[in-house]
């Protein structure tokens, strides 16, 4: 009979029905208006997300005080890259006296940032910056060198240029 | 009334017919825009709240127009209107492939199927007890006469109703079968078996009104059910309290199979997207795919309908026949109005929505089980309880 | 004996179906093949490898640091347990001492990628059976993890959490606050899930009794995890192999004895209260001390063979490795993925039953088709 009866009165509905009507209640209440939200979602393009202090984004070469490059082709990076995408070139620079590289290539396409590399150097000349928007329309605009036509590794690159929520800032 | 030549009759109808056609197409982006944002709000989440295009041209514009809305108190909940027009623009442009393998007429035939029968059942139904308006007298071949509320208002409505709804079915069946695919044969095949088996507690659950009333014709049902008392040709008449019991009941055992008549979760068995892909519609794309969709909005909105028509006090303010509580001289809530109709009808699509926002969905033996060994009996010993009331009372 | 009125039956035929690879509830890229009397299963015939990417052969051409990335990508929504399994093992085969702080941070971080395993297991499976709101409730709460995992380690989904040896780095200021939030966030939102699900009478109806699984057969099978606890077996390898910092952990191993999907939920839902109840104990006892331990730049292997295993949320996942001399990097690795062998339950649960019982029953074995294929 009691088995019969909670068949019969569906409570157990009742009590789900009633906790999605409380937050439809509440969030009906509180979109867009309320400081703490009850919705989880970030509008991304016109409010920047906030990115933890450790964020592992796209890989930067630094410049000392000077505005020399710190990288003194050491190589540590380039062997311990899982997937084989930093190709350096040693080279020399007219009054330097550590070793200059040349050439600096990083294949965005291929990195999984796992920050191995900046963890191997211990010049502390390369990180990885807070930067995730790298989408790109061109394959090429993922090979990242020094110089040349697709931009170097010091500055944001063409790809990332282009960022949505400081557009809608503007 | 003066009576109508056949002229005026013919264009009235057409004019009304002209209306709700409009009233449907307007309503049924509505309930899909109020579906996302209801479903969405019930998440967490904000619904849509803007169109594909980025910031630039006009769809940048509109963007940036409902970044500012989602700051304002009442337009926040609108954010992504724009997107009535895009759905519609994108039912209506994009490619409509047929399979190779399909039967070429039954596959074009089916989605029609499905949008006549719903529309014709809405001819039916009784949107308002008073012309909405009456046409001034400049008005060529109309002028002076109501604009009723009713297309026709036909004396076997109900039977019209449950008997025209249900051909509806074929068009699922028939476009899963002509699909000439396996998901969408399976979706036709449990649709078929679904509806067939809750047209019977449906019906049932109709038929406590009728008993009740005894009529079948829409508005009478419908004003007679509201509990306020009437003038019936055989003199005023007014519904017995016990009535409330069964009717009560009945709307329970009616909105569970109007939910599994429509397709709806927890009973969305044809076209559940985790087991069968889409469905029966799987194979239909573009506006072929949009008049399903449409049928089934419009399915949605007659089962409201006739939920407020006969349940929840048809044109009046308290539903089950408690408006005998409140005297007809009271302002607003006292009397019989369009806009309560609407109302109930607007909270019985939004338990739509509430309830798919909640609950999982049954397997396939255990629909029929609940159909067959629960409603079925329920339904019927309410019309006996229908009846008993209507005997003693 | 009315043989010859045979001609009077309906002919039926038994239709074959294919659920996926591209399927919205085959998790991934799984392939059902399906034998269909009317809506039953007769056969039913999974068929794997869409995902193959080859990470056993990959990992034996990259150095013992460089391997633990790789693992990252196999049971991707449990990244941290994977990198656990893989720098426990390495850290087996060269006897490497790692600092009791480090243990600790472990065994933290890996509990809460087992919370967030399970919530996203029961985001999908709730989704698949059809109640879509609880598939955003988990999400809710699952963000707060990822947030940890970016807090931690810089990334939330391929983590590449721990090194060789110990961690990267220490846990980072504010990590505490945020578990601790997290934990209280989570203790309403798992009443949620409950009340959205566990009394309900349609997922009562869809889960109970549906897709068995008896525990004779699951051991036989060589099931491990929530769907061999569920049957009974209370075989967990954190009690039975405890590593990390589990055997001074107080915790209990959920088992049920129905074996059913429903069961299974059940199960799932105490671990995660469980792997709430260890979070916050390491939180309460977190060591203080280095949290990395004296290791060469370079480690070469002497012959050697290691197997390691640890409970990841799907089950035991086991790290194989064999060693040859002076190898920079494995000369053989293997890994026993718990997804890949809880899908052979598949045929045994589905079989007899209803269409809409498979994807319950994908749906309860919680494979993650980058484990199966590797
Ligand atoms: S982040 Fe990893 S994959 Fe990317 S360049 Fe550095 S070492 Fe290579
Ligand atoms: S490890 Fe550092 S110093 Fe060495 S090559 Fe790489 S970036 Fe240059």
């Amino acid at each position: 009979m009691a088995s019969f009866l909670r068949t019969l009165i569906p409570l157990d509905i009742y009590g789900g029905m009633k906790l999605t009507g409380k937050y439809f209640g509440k969030v009906l209440r509180e979109a867009n208006r309320a400081r703490i939200r009850t919705h989880v979602v970030c509008e991304y393009p016109e409010v920047p997300v906030k990115l933890q202090p450790r964020f592992r984004g796209r890989l930067t070469l630094l410049k000392d005080e000077q505005g020399e490059i710190k990288c003194i082709c050491c190589l540590a990076c380039e062997k311990i890259c899982p997937t084989q995408v930093i190709t350096i070139e040693k080279g020399k620079k007219e009054g330097r006296k550590l070793p200059y590289p040349v050439r600096y290539d990083f294949e965005m396409e291929r990195c999984i940032f796992c920050e191995f590399c900046v963890e191997s150097c211990g010049f502390d000349s390369i990180i990885l910056n807070h930067q995730f928007e790298l989408a790109a329309y061109n394959r090429e605009d993922f090979s990242i060198g020094m110089e040349g036509r697709f931009q170097n590794m010091f500055e944001l690159s063409p790809v990332a240029r282009y960022s949505v929520a400081e557009e809608a800032q503007r | 009334m003066t009576a109508m030549t056949l002229t005026q009759s013919f264009v009235t109808a057409l004019l009304q017919i002209v209306v709700l056609a409009l009233f449907v197409f307007v309503a049924v982006p509505v309930i899909v825009f109020a579906e996302r944002k209801v479903i969405g709000y019930v998440q967490l989440r904000l619904g849509y709240t803007r169109i594909a295009g980025g910031l630039h041209g006009v769809t940048g514009g509109l963007n940036r127009l409902m970044w500012w809305m989602g700051k304002l108190p009442f337009f926040s909940i609108l954010r992504g209107f724009p997107s009535f027009i895009a759905d519609g623009i994108k039912l209506f442009t994009k490619e409509d492939i047929v399979p190779e393998k399909a039967d070429w007429w039954v596959f074009h035939f089916a989605p029609a199927i499905s949008v006549v029968a719903a529309f014709t059942v809405l001819g039916i139904v009784s949107f308002s007890p008073a012309p909405l308006w009456t046409w001034p007298a400049a008005v060529p071949i109309v002028g002076g006469l109501p604009f009723a509320g009713v297309i026709s208002d036909v004396n076997v409505g109900l039977l019209m109703l449950v008997g025209v709804a249900s051909v509806g079915v074929y068009g699922i069946v028939l476009g899963g079968w002509a699909s000439n695919s396996k998901y969408p044969l399976l979706g036709g095949l449990r649709s078929a078996a679904q509806i067939v088996s809750y047209e019977v507690p449906l019906t049932f659950s109709l038929l406590v009104p009728v008993v009740l009333s005894g009529t079948l014709n829409f508005t009478q049902m419908s004003q007679y059910l509201s509990g306020a008392p009437i003038q019936t040709s055989a003199g005023p008449a007014q519904m017995p309290a016990l009535a409330i019991l069964p009717l009560f009941i009945g709307f329970f055992i009616y909105l569970t199979c109007g939910f599994a008549e429509t397709n709806r979760v927890p009973f969305d068995l044809p076209e559940a997207e985790t087991e069968l892909v889409a469905g029966f519609h799987t194979e239909y794309t573009g506006m072929k795919f949009g008049l399903f969709y449409l049928a089934e909005y419009a399915n949605m909105i007659i089962v409201a309908a006739v939920a407020a028509a006969f349940f929840l006090g048809g044109h009046h303010f308290l539903p089950f026949g408690l408006q005998r509580f409140i005297p007809p001289s009271v302002p607003v809530v006292g009397g019989a109005s369009f806009g309560w109709f609407l109302l109930w009808m607007a909270l019985i699509l939004f338990s739509y929505l509430w309830v798919r926002a909640t609950l999982p969905r049954y397997r396939y033996d255990q629909l029929m089980h609940v159909g067959w060994k629960w409603l079925i009996p329920l339904s019927l010993a309410n019309l006996c309880l229908a009846a008993l009331v209507r005997y003693f009372a | 004996m009315f043989v010859f009125l045979e001609f009077l039956v309906f002919k039926t035929e038994e239709m074959e179906i294919n659920l996926g690879p591209q399927h919205p509830s085959t998790h991934g890229v799984l392939r059902v093949k399906l034998r269909l009397d009317g809506e039953t299963v007769v056969q039913c015939t999974p068929i794997i490898g869409y995902l193959h990417r080859g990470v056993e052969k990959i990992c034996e051409n990259k150095t013992w640091f460089q391997g633990q990335v790789w693992t990252d990508r196999m049971d991707y929504v449990a990244a941290v347990t994977n990198n656990l399994g893989w720098a426990e093992g390495v850290e087996k085969l060269f006897g490497i001492q790692v600092p009791r702080r480090a243990h600790y941070v472990r065994t933290l971080l890996a509990e809460l990628n087992r919370i967030a395993s399970h919530q996203l297991w029961l985001a999908t499976h709730a989704l698949d059976i059809g109640a879509m709101t609880v598939f955003l409730y988990c999400f809710r709460d699952r963000e707060a993890i990822l947030d940890i995992f970016e807090a931690f380690c810089g990334a939330r989904l391929t983590t590449t959490a721990f090194r060789i040896g110990g961690l990267r780095e220490d846990v980072p200021p504010g990590m505490d606050r945020m578990v601790r939030n997290f934990l209280k966030a989570f203790s309403t939102g798992i009443e949620e899930y409950e009340t959205l699900l566990s009394e309900n009478r349609i997922w009562k109806k869809r889960t109970v009794g549906v897709a068995k699984l008896q525990a004779k057969d699951a051991v036989a099978l060589g099931i491990t995890g929530p769907v061999l606890r569920a049957a009974g077996v209370p075989y967990d390898v954190r009690k039975a192999f405890p590593s990390a910092a589990y055997a001074e952990m107080d915790f209990q191993i959920a088992t049920r004895p129905e074996a059913d999907t429903y069961a299974r939920y059940l199960v799932r839902l105490e671990e995660m209260r469980q792997s709430a109840r260890i979070v916050q104990q390491c939180l309460d006892g977190l060591p203080e001390g280095p949290v990395m331990a004296k290791i060469p730049k370079i480690l070469k292997s002497e012959v050697c063979e290691v197997y390691h295993s640890i409970e990841a949320p799907k089950g035991e996942l086991g790290y194989y490795f064999v060693g040859e001399k002076g190898g920079a990097n494995p000369y053989r690795m293997h890994v026993r993925a718990p997804s890949f062998v809880n899908l052979q339950a598949l045929p045994k649960m589905t079989e007899g039953n209803l269409l809409a019982d498979v994807i319950a029953a994908i749906g309860t074995l919680d494979v993650v088709l980058g484990e199966i294929d590797r």
